[in-house]
């Protein structure tokens, strides 16, 4: 970057970040019944992330999202092939949906569906997909591996 | 019969997995495979012969009605036989043969699976099972003969070797499948008891199959792979091109030409046709080697010939001789090539016209060539004879012409047997160096293991009567006809000793007159150069794939991205704006909508409009972000917040990312003319398409729609009462899983082009 951005923004964003972090999760996890699920909120992540990138630069983005972006796409991956198996082995079929029913104290009765486990996964891909782009389109040399 | 292959695969992981501690002593750890087999043969013999085929049977895929059926009668006994006395003999041999090579070990094991392969092939019941240990017998060649693989020479022949068998095999499945779908059953006996009646559809078929056979047993015009394929080490040379995979063609037809022959009138007439012009070729060309071994593999082109057509032509007393005359080629064959590789072994060189004084030095080895060299020009007394008189009075039976044929390649079979003894244990030709051997004669299996095979085909060859029962079952299992004709050591004086004895005269008068014989294959051979040659010709169709998928490529993968996408949405248009002009274009009323409609489709098209009009990328970049949000807009008027949302954070980053893309490109375009033309016309194809298929589409419904269906299941199913996210984690998940592999991939993909470049400006700034 030729030009240092504005202070005012980067703490701006990294203080919007969290709130938006925490829409993008509720999205995920309200998905099954109402607008939302893994994809919508893995995009809200992803906008944060590229967001996070046009105020501060990579070392923000580093700052809201410690990880990498493989990382996170190989965990998606792996969460979302094995709540399939999940169903298979329970006799299922190949990512066919279960269910927990659970009356917790204090919570109330708590419907805990396997699908999520496969949402969780394609949040994570997505928002290792979008880490991963803003990385390595946004242009500053890597100082680690591929995706860090 | 299971056990077998399961010991095979076994044997063949151990030898490979101990490769580094036996060395060249895995072929003995090898030998294991064809001694179990040879052990399994003669337990289950006597009854096989005597008419009761012996059947084993797994299920395998039953979904796809795959099932490992083995059925071993005489016929299959026969070959079965020649797989693991010759397979025990050339382990053995093989064991001596090599040096300390490290390779040494992964070869053995090869061969072993080559050779569980070949007893697959030959006891499967199963038109598929037996495809699949087909190919594994190509596979398998294909890495022995490319054993040197640090020559051109033998990686080029590998390649050649696989590419003919396998392209082949390729044309066998075809056949295979059409034969088993007319059949109704891919059971090779249950096709053989009732064989699908003739049609056009099943001559193709039966061609098909044939075009299998022709590659696999090296028969005119694909025989060029064979002598290429001698760039093998010897054991793999004795084994599979001579004794067993080359065969597998020769068990094919055999096996079903009952069948082909209600099937496709001209079966017949062709596979004389092919056998003869390869008998003669492959003959024609023994005469006129030096190499000893290349000799002996155009000899085997021409035995294989003469085995093709008395096997394949579907006439039993043709088939007696051709099965007996089989077994004889093995034992000689196999024996010479052992011969060969000790004589290369000892002397250094296979050039007969340096090779010299070896029957001195050598004696062993010299007597051993001298008996199984005897069996294949068919002296009286072996069992080369035996079976050639079966062949012959077979022939004699069919018509004159067909024994005069067969008689004349005779003549060339003694002379190039005569070329092959003279030459190899005679003394060298003048102007050459000769070759002697170095140290003391070998005492191991490289003199023995060929003396084991020459000796069986003695006995055999004196008393036949110990073999006559099986070959009598053999026909019988594989033709139906009983005592379809006979082994004897002397046939008395009948017309088909005659032809012999004449072609046996001929040809030893060729072997006397030698000088003669290599003029006048000198000036045939100049001939013929010019002539088009089977190999020149395989040699020219692979140059021209290679420059035509050059060339193809070059026009196709330009590495233009413009010209990709335009590639990619023409043809997206073309196939199906063709389906929709042909079934025509009907009816289709537009949708009418409310005010909120309009004043977002007026955003949409004006964004659109403006954009034609801007030369400025990021402005560009923008307004497509608005066409993209004017979308989302109207999902959400039409009662989609799911896709809304989606869309719109989708085109959020979008934007965002091609705004990180486009700093490092020029901040205005300016397209050439023609290729804005071309991008125009581009445009308004794929937007005309889309327009008139979308209406179109909307009245052409006839089926209930899919979604009310999802609707109604979403939560009974999937305890989910948002149905687009239950359809993308559940009905399709696996459509979902698919789709964030390709963005993983996609990812990966991007950092992986981008990140080098950006690595090396950072080092070299």
């Amino acid at each position: 970057m030729n030009r240092r951005p504005s202070p005012i923004l980067e703490h701006g964003v990294v203080s919007a970040a969290g709130p938006m972090l925490v829409f993008s999760l509720y999205l995920l996890a309200a998905g099954h019944n109402q607008p939302g699920g893994g994809f919508a909120g893995g995009l809200v992540a992803g906008v944060t992330v590229v967001l996070a990138w046009a105020a501060g630069g990579p070392d923000t983005v580093r700052r809201i999202v410690p990880v990498r972006s493989s990382v996170l796409l190989g965990l998606g991956l792996v969460i979302a092939t094995l709540t399939g198996f999940v169903s298979l082995v329970a006799g299922g079929a190949f990512l066919e949906s279960g269910y927990l029913e659970r009356t917790l104290p204090l919570i109330g009765t708590v419907k805990l569906v396997s699908p999520l486990g496969f949402d969780i996964g394609v949040y994570l891909v997505v928002v290792g997909m979008s880490l991963g782009l803003v990385r390595a389109l946004g242009g500053e040399p890597p100082e680690e591996e591929v995706g860090s | 019969m299971f056990l077998v292959l399961i010991i095979h695969a076994a044997l063949a992981l151990a030898v490979v997995a101990t490769r580094s501690r036996l060395g060249r002593s895995a072929f003995a750890l090898g030998a294991l495979g064809p001694l179990s087999l040879l052990v399994w043969l003669t337990t289950k013999s006597r009854s096989i012969v005597d008419g009761i085929a012996h059947r084993e049977s797994i299920e395998w895929v039953p979904s796809l009605d795959l099932v490992l059926d083995l059925r071993v009668d005489a016929y299959a006994l026969v070959f079965l036989y020649v797989i693991a006395v010759a397979g025990i003999c050339i382990f053995l041999y093989a064991a001596r043969y090599f040096g300390s090579d490290p390779k040494v070990g992964t070869f053995a094991g090869t061969m072993v699976l080559f050779g569980g392969a070949m007893v697959g092939l030959v006891a499967a019941d199963h038109l598929l099972a037996m495809f699949l240990f087909w190919e594994l017998t190509t596979i398998t060649s294909y890495l022995l003969i490319g054993y040197s693989d640090h020559q051109e020479s033998a990686r080029s022949a590998a390649l050649h070797a696989a590419l003919v068998t396998g392209g082949g095999g390729l044309a066998l499945l075809a056949g295979m499948v059409m034969i088993g779908t007319e059949a109704g059953t891919f059971t090779i006996s249950e096709i053989l008891a009732n064989p699908p009646s003739q049609s056009a559809a099943m001559g193709v078929a039966w061609a098909l199959v044939l075009i299998g056979a022709v590659t696999k047993s090296a028969q005119f015009p694909f025989h060029g792979w064979l002598p290429g394929a001698m760039a093998a080490p010897t054991p793999a040379s004795a084994y599979l091109h001579s004794a067993t995979m080359v065969k597998a063609g020769i068990f094919l037809v055999g096996r079903v030409a009952p069948a082909a022959l209600v099937a496709a009138a001209w079966w017949q007439p062709t596979v004389l046709s092919i056998g003869f012009v390869t008998m003669v070729i492959g003959g024609w060309q023994a005469l006129r080697q030096n190499d000893l071994k290349l000799l002996l593999a155009y000899g085997t082109v021409s035995q294989l010939g003469f085995l093709f057509l008395l096997v394949g032509s579907g006439e039993a007393k043709l088939l007696y001789g051709g099965l007996a005359l089989l077994v004889a080629h093995a034992l000689f064959k196999a024996t010479l090539f052992m011969v060969v590789g000790t004589i290369d072994h000892e002397a250094g060189t296979r050039d007969l016209r340096r090779l010299s004084g070896l029957r001195t030095s050598l004696p062993a080895v010299f007597w051993v060539a001298v008996v199984a060299a005897a069996s294949m020009a068919a002296i009286p007394l072996t069992f080369g004879f035996v079976a050639k008189e079966a062949a012959f009075d077979g022939l004699v039976k069919s018509g004159v012409g067909l024994i005069a044929l067969a008689s004349f390649t005779s003549i060339l079979t003694v002379a190039y047997t005569g070329r092959f003894l003279i030459g190899a244990f005679g003394g060298h030709h003048p102007g050459h160096e000769p070759a002697t051997p170095v140290g003391p004669a070998p005492r191991n299996s490289l003199v023995w293991a060929p003396v084991v095979l020459a000796a069986v085909a003695a006995v055999i060859g004196l008393v036949p009567g110990l073999v006559a029962p099986t070959f009598d079952a053999a026909v019988e299992a594989a033709s139906g006809a009983a005592k379809a004709g006979k082994l004897v050591v002397w046939p008395g004086l009948v017309p088909a000793l005659g032809w012999s004895m004449v072609s046996l005269v001929i040809g030893a008068t060729l072997v006397w007159q030698n000088a003669l014989v290599q003029r006048a294959t000198d000036v045939v051979g100049t001939v013929s150069r010019r002539l088009p040659s089977a190999d020149g010709a395989f040699r020219r169709g692979v140059a021209g794939l290679l420059s035509f998928a050059d060339r193809s490529s070059g026009l196709i993968q330009s590495g233009s991205l413009p010209r990709y996408i335009a590639i990619i949405l023409l043809v997206a248009v073309i196939v199906p704006a063709t389906a929709l002009f042909r079934s025509g274009i009907s009816g289709g009323s537009l949708p009418v909508g409310g005010l909120l409609e309009a004043i977002l489709g007026l955003l949409i098209v004006g964004a659109a409009a403006t954009l034609l009009f801007t030369t400025r990328r990021f402005a560009a970049v923008l307004l497509l972000g608005g066409v993209g949000y004017g979308v989302a807009g109207l999902f959400a008027v039409f009662g989609g917040p799911d896709l809304s949302l989606t869309q719109l954070l989708v085109e959020t980053l979008v934007v965002a990312l091609f705004a990180l893309v486009l700093r490092r490109m020029p901040a205005v375009f300016t397209p050439a003319r023609f290729e804005r033309t071309m991008r125009i016309v581009v445009a308004v194809a794929v937007a005309g398409f889309v327009f008139l298929g979308g209406l179109v589409a909307f009245s052409a419904r006839q089926a209930a729609p899919v979604s009310d269906r999802y609707v109604e299941m979403a939560v009974p199913e999937a305890q989910g009462a948002n149905v687009v996210n239950v359809i993308l984690v559940d009905f399709r998940g696996f459509d979902t899983l698919g789709e964030i592999t390709v963005l993983a991939i996609a990812t990966l993909g991007v950092s992986g082009l981008v990140l080098p470049i950006l690595r090396t400006r950072r080092d070299s700034p």
